[in-house]
């Protein structure tokens, strides 16, 4: 299917380019694509996976494209900087992760296109004016990350219903990770919850959670992903299965570490889209013009190992609602 | 020679070459034009038809696919709906929604409303699920809806003004089931949309009942809400194709393309499927029809043109001919005959003009023969000799010929003392009275110089009658027409006479001279017999020899002069000089002799 649709979109841009006059040998032109993450090189969208989804719509690495990653290596601090770099570079489209890495971009890149992805709401966190409009010279794809922080406190009472406190965990650094802690706040009461909140800065901050939770241990924990905490999942990982927590996380994968659930859309979809952005930028659209896209697919993932690990028996609805089972 | 003809011939004012040329070509070009345009024409309304009545197969085609996209989502509804609400069913028909949820990414809130209108369950995949929240749907129009027609397909809203959701509402056979109520995330009907081609280029749209685009290949379009100017375009496009009777419509699409869009309707919820094809691409076949027929056009005027050359020069080349041969028979150039070969009349022609040109060629010659002739021979003569076709008559031969010499008595003493225009006047007189009977007499003038003269009779030409007697009376003749003109001469004091001599005699007779000057002439003593006898006689008088008198003895008068010495001749003559008494006619001239 994706392959099919690759296709469709090629031709759809084809279409697209020949209608707004670009020369026919624009696929000789070498295009520079900047990669913007706060996170380690490698990982996420440094990762191969955004580079496969551009060899998909015909690029040729170090042919046609040519990618320039930043990794800020949990140093949000230097982001602006890498983006001065970028912008030096004269880069066609910068493509970023997170908020942080989004607002940088935005209050760095001048006139160079941006499209973001995994930055929480862009239009809560005033990146955009609109998801229709964007506006400006960013677009992306957002994320209804933060309507899913209740969603997930749900899913948890579903698996396990004795669960009453929850603690989360989350970048208090990060507007678009803080606007999620936030909706889980919101919604708690109404789930008959309550929420222990547990910003973290630095990957030091990490241990003092860690005590927090020691001290008055909460029923369950729900991190919200972003770089600084996916860096530190292990741990958070490690410490929940010591403590016989149940874990909620963002993404299927952490399911897969080891987390006992995961629920949020699916990643390889955001990268697909944002490369499909990024490849309407090159063939000259302009972001002003491109709107925002909402994750479509959602993944559910259940780990029933650290469930039993856990010595928690998932209930039959979670097994059934789970897109991803482990077993 | 003038200008004017010359260039009359050289160059006709409308050559006969180019009227055939043109005819022949016109004959070919039009009826072949006509075809080829109306063979153009036919040829591009039906490509039309064919196009329209494709690309509205296609659009069918297209509204058929999203169609069964909705079909599958009702389906899959249509699941939660079997089971009727009941004690302890709930959880059977939450994990009917759970299912469901799983496997139609599309839905992205359900809602089961049981058979009293009240809420049961609200799942979503972005909100905390509801469970028994107790609202009323006794006045949701989807409720309603789907009650009233077992399905319902509700309006197309943008989620966050920018994602088109559509609710839709299924209700179970017994009213106990309920009713399932679905939000629908359009943006899925893009795997369905992209699948659709239309030629190279071509590709599909939808548009729900109010215009708002609810499916596009182009997924950025879908999410840029209601106010866009590219969904405006489409629009446009509906209204044309509703205009225009569902034919397929020419306009311009989302991306400024001029496209051919053809649309068909989407029956469940009431949308409208379109397919759109650049019009460059979809007419392309039509494009090339026209160009073959122009090229086959274009090669027909080519040939017919060749034809209409060769044809036309088949057609002049001969007349050409022919006007040559007929400017070279005009010239006098009569051994060029016309070559034509073409089997036809032309041919014909050219034969009757080369014998024509034959025939001058002999008549010519003829006449050239007798204009030689007549300068020594009087006209009928020469006509005789030129008709009996014998040349062979003016050859040397011997014959029995009288000879007759004259001359003016007085002559050299006149010419040494008048003036030159009296003396050609006086031989003008003299030469146009004798010429005159000579041609009369049918006399052969052998030669003359000044004023004398020499004459044959009975050659080249046997005369039917006696020669003699011919020669007499016209030497009477010539007496009395110079003694005439004499009267006139001495009035005016010129002193002259005029003698005449004959003889009758053998003589070789012939042809002499050089090519260019020849003449006639008889050599024998008869010659000089007559000759002397002339230079004997006196003015009025006649002398002639023995043999001729005796030929004429009889029938004209004679007085014998008895014999003569004469020079040259070592005898004395017999001479006789014409008397008196010949005939009535000849009284005159008689008597004047008779006088002397």
């Amino acid at each position: 299917m994706t392959i099919r649709r690759s296709t469709a979109i090629a031709t759809a841009l084809a279409a697209a380019m020949l209608a707004a006059g670009a020369p026919a040998n624009a696929q000789t032109k070498v295009y520079h694509v900047g990669l913007l993450s706060p996170g380690p090189p490698g990982l996420g969208l440094l990762g191969p996976e955004l580079i496969q989804d551009f060899v998909r719509r015909g690029y040729v690495p170090d042919k046609t494209i040519v990618f320039e990653p930043k990794a800020a290596q949990g140093k949000i601090g230097q982001l602006p900087a890498l983006v001065d770099e970028l912008v030096a570079g004269h880069v066609d489209v910068i493509i970023t992760s997170s908020y942080p890495a989004a607002i940088a971009a935005k209050e760095h890149a001048g006139s160079i296109p941006i499209v973001v992805a995994q930055s929480g709401d862009p239009v809560a966190t005033h990146l955009v004016d609109s998801l229709a409009k964007p506006g400006g010279n960013i677009t992306g794809v957002s994320e209804i990350a933060a309507e899913l922080s209740g969603k997930r406190l749900q899913l948890l009472k579903e698996a396990v219903p004795a669960i009453h406190s929850v603690a989360v965990l989350w970048n208090a650094d990060d507007l678009g990770m803080t606007l999620r802690y936030r909706a889980a706040e919101e919604i708690a009461p109404k789930l008959g919850m309550v929420i222990v909140p547990l910003g973290v800065h630095a990957p030091d901050d990490f241990d003092m959670a860690f005590s927090e939770m020691t001290k008055s241990p909460p029923d369950a924990i729900l991190m919200v992903t972003d770089v600084l905490t996916n860096l530190n999942r292990k741990r958070v990982i490690e410490f929940a299965a010591s403590h016989h927590m149940p874990t909620m996380f963002e993404y299927d994968s952490l399911a897969h570490d080891g987390g006992l659930m995961a629920y949020g859309p699916n990643v390889s979809d955001i990268y697909d889209r944002a490369a499909g952005l990024a490849d309407r930028i090159l063939h000259g659209a302009k972001p002003a013009d491109l709107p925002l896209e909402l994750p479509t697919r959602f993944q559910f993932a259940v780990n029933l190992k650290t469930a039993k690990a856990l010595g928690i028996t998932i209930s039959e609805s979670t097994q059934l609602r789970a897109d991803d089972v482990i077993e | 020679m003038s200008a004017e003809p010359s260039a009359a011939y050289a160059r006709p004012r409308r050559p006969l070459f180019r009227k055939y040329f043109l005819a022949l070509f016109v004959a070919v070009v039009v009826p072949l034009l006509a075809s080829g345009a109306s063979e153009a024409w036919f040829g591009y309304r039906d490509e039309q038809a064919n196009i329209s009545q494709r690309l509205r197969t296609e659009a069918a085609a297209a509204a058929g696919k999203i169609q069964a996209f909705l079909d599958n989502i009702r389906d899959q509804l249509e699941w939660t709906v079997q089971l009727p609400w009941s004690e302890g069913s709930d959880e059977r028909h939450r994990y009917d929604v759970l299912r469901l949820l799983r496997q139609v990414p599309a839905i992205v809130e359900i809602v089961l409303v049981d058979g009293k209108d009240i809420e049961r369950l609200h799942a979503s995949r972005t909100d905390p699920d509801i469970v028994n929240s107790g609202i009323d749907h006794a006045d949701d129009p989807a409720y309603l809806g789907a009650r009233a027609s077992g399905i319902w397909y509700g309006p197309v809203t943008l989620h966050k003004g920018s994602e088109p959701y559509m609710t839709m509402a299924v209700a179970g056979s017994r009213e106990i089931a309920g009713v399932t109520i679905a939000t629908i995330n359009l943006k899925l009907i893009w795997d369905v949309i992209t699948a659709i081609h239309v030629g190279k280029a071509g590709d599909a749209f939808a548009l729900d009942r109010e215009g708002h685009l609810v499916a596009h290949p182009d997924i950025s379009l879908l999410l840029r809400g209601d106010d866009d100017a590219a969904v405006a375009a489409l629009r446009r496009l509906q209204q044309a194709s509703v205009a225009s009777g569902n034919e397929a419509v020419t306009g311009e699409d989302a991306e400024h393309r001029t496209v051919l869009a053809a649309m068909a309707r989407i029956a469940g919820p009431g949308w409208t499927a379109f397919v759109e094809q650049p019009r460059e691409e979809a007419l392309a076949p039509l494009r090339q029809a026209l160009w073959r027929t122009g090229v086959l056009v274009l090669l027909g005027t080519l040939f017919a043109a060749i034809l209409a050359l060769l044809l036309a020069r088949r057609m002049s080349g001969p007349i050409r001919l022919l006007e040559q041969g007929a400017a070279r028979i005009g010239a006098g150039q009569f051994d060029h005959p016309i070559r034509i070969t073409t089997g036809d009349e032309l041919e014909r022609l050219a034969a009757r003009f080369n014998q024509m040109a034959g025939e001058l060629a002999l008549s010519q010659e003829r006449s050239e023969r007798i204009a030689r002739l007549k300068r020594f021979l009087s006209p009928q003569v020469a006509e005789l000799v030129e008709q009996a076709g014998q040349d062979d008559l003016l050859d040397g031969h011997r014959a029995e010929v009288v000879v007759l010499f004259c001359d003016l008595r007085g002559f050299t003493a006149f010419s040494a003392v008048a003036a030159p225009e009296e003396i050609m006047g006086v031989l003008g007189d003299y030469y146009e009275a004798l010429g005159a009977i000579i041609v009369r007499y049918e006399a052969t003038l052998t030669s003359f110089s000044g004023d004398g003269l020499m004459l044959l009779l009975n050659a080249p030409v046997r005369c039917p009658d006696n020669p003699a007697e011919r020669a007499v009376r016209m030497a009477v003749d010539m007496q009395t027409a110079v003694q005439a003109l004499i009267v006139g001469w001495r009035r005016r004091g010129h002193q002259v006479g005029f003698g005449v001599g004959l003889a009758r005699g053998e003589a070789t007779v012939g042809r002499i001279g050089y090519e260019g000057r020849l003449d006639y002439t008889a050599i024998g003593s008869v010659t000089n017999l007559a000759s002397r006898l002339c230079a004997a006689a006196e003015d009025r008088q006649i002398l002639i020899d023995e043999v001729a008198a005796a030929s004429v003895c009889g029938t004209i008068a004679l007085e014998p002069l008895g014999t003569r010495l004469l020079k040259g001749f070592d005898e004395a003559v017999p001479v006789f000089a014409v008397g008196n008494k010949i005939t009535a006619g000849n009284e005159e001239g008689l008597s004047a002799t008779a006088q002397e």
